[in-house]
């Protein structure tokens, strides 16, 4: 894993706002949690994206994705970010009110651009030779429909934007 | 979140039944399991995903694993996934390697 000390954005400039907080007449956001950076939160971390999930209307094929790509975000974090170190995650979800949904994750780790680096897997590969490092960052890079980071104030900053796709049936708004 | 495997062995053939949600918490035990079968003399590993109903990286990685410490001659088959796992499994390029299909029985 790579370790970046740059502050920067991805996806768009620096003025850029982020997706949907308060931003519209439909727009929404659930409360903060907070969780110490341990595997064992996946429970609870899997609770608040089927609350963000509820709220936004978004279906299950659309949630399984925002799920997925939740918690590779929070577990790489966990496992290479802290690496066993004290430290803590705080998860912002919210919505633009039309079945999109978005969660911030934000920690104290040392700086890292989940997408600096990113590599696909190496499908070509037999199975027997590929190797299997970087996997989870993939899926949830492929599992968003948007993805966002910035490092500031000594915080890592990852928001992934989930909306629904035609292929994956309806949401669950009118 | 729950998670169970279940190995039964007929004639050559061991069915590996997965059910609940295989993530990081979840995924040592498996890989456990998987430990143990890789073992075994058998023809062919059928891995049933039929009520298996989220996978996440590490769920993928110990099926990476069983493919990469089975002999080669012994056949892998991932059967039955649920649409979405069947997904994240394509988004990880695990089809292209290891059978799918849905023929098996769950």
């Amino acid at each position: 894993m790579t370790i970046r000390d740059d502050t920067r954005r991805r996806a768009d400039g620096p003025d850029s706002p982020k997706p949907a907080a308060g931003r519209g007449a439909g727009a929404w956001r659930l409360p903060v949690l907070r969780l110490p950076a341990r595997l064992s939160g996946l429970d609870r971390i899997a609770g608040y994206v089927e609350a963000v999930v509820a709220r936004s209307g978004l279906g299950p094929a659309a949630g399984y994705r925002l799920r997925l790509a939740v918690e590779e975000l929070a577990a790489n974090v966990v496992m290479h970010g802290y690496a066993g170190r004290p430290g803590e995650l705080a998860f912002t979800g919210g919505g633009d009110g039309a079945c999109s949904a978005w969660i911030e994750i934000e920690d104290g780790a040392p700086p890292f651009d989940p997408a600096s680096g990113h590599r696909s897997p190496a499908s070509h590969l037999p199975v027997s030779d590929r190797p299997i490092g970087g996997l989870g960052i993939h899926l949830a890079l492929a599992a968003a429909d948007e993805f966002r980071y910035e490092y500031a104030a000594g915080r890592n900053r990852s928001t992934v934007t989930v909306r629904p796709h035609p292929d994956e049936g309806g949401s669950r708004h009118a | 979140m729950a998670f169970n495997s279940d190995l039964t062995i007929v004639e050559g053939t061991a069915t590996l039944s997965l059910s609940g949600e295989l993530d990081a918490v979840t995924a040592p035990s498996f890989h456990q399991t998987v430990e143990h079968v890789a073992t075994l003399e058998v023809a062919k590993l059928i891995i049933s995903l039929h009520d298996l109903t989220y996978i996440s990286s590490a769920g993928l990685r110990s099926l990476v694993f069983a493919r990469q410490n089975m002999d080669e001659a012994i056949t892998l088959v991932m059967a039955g996934a649920p649409p979405m796992v069947a997904r994240t499994i394509r988004m990880a390029g695990l089809d292209l390697g290891i059978e799918m299909t849905d023929d098996y029985p769950g």
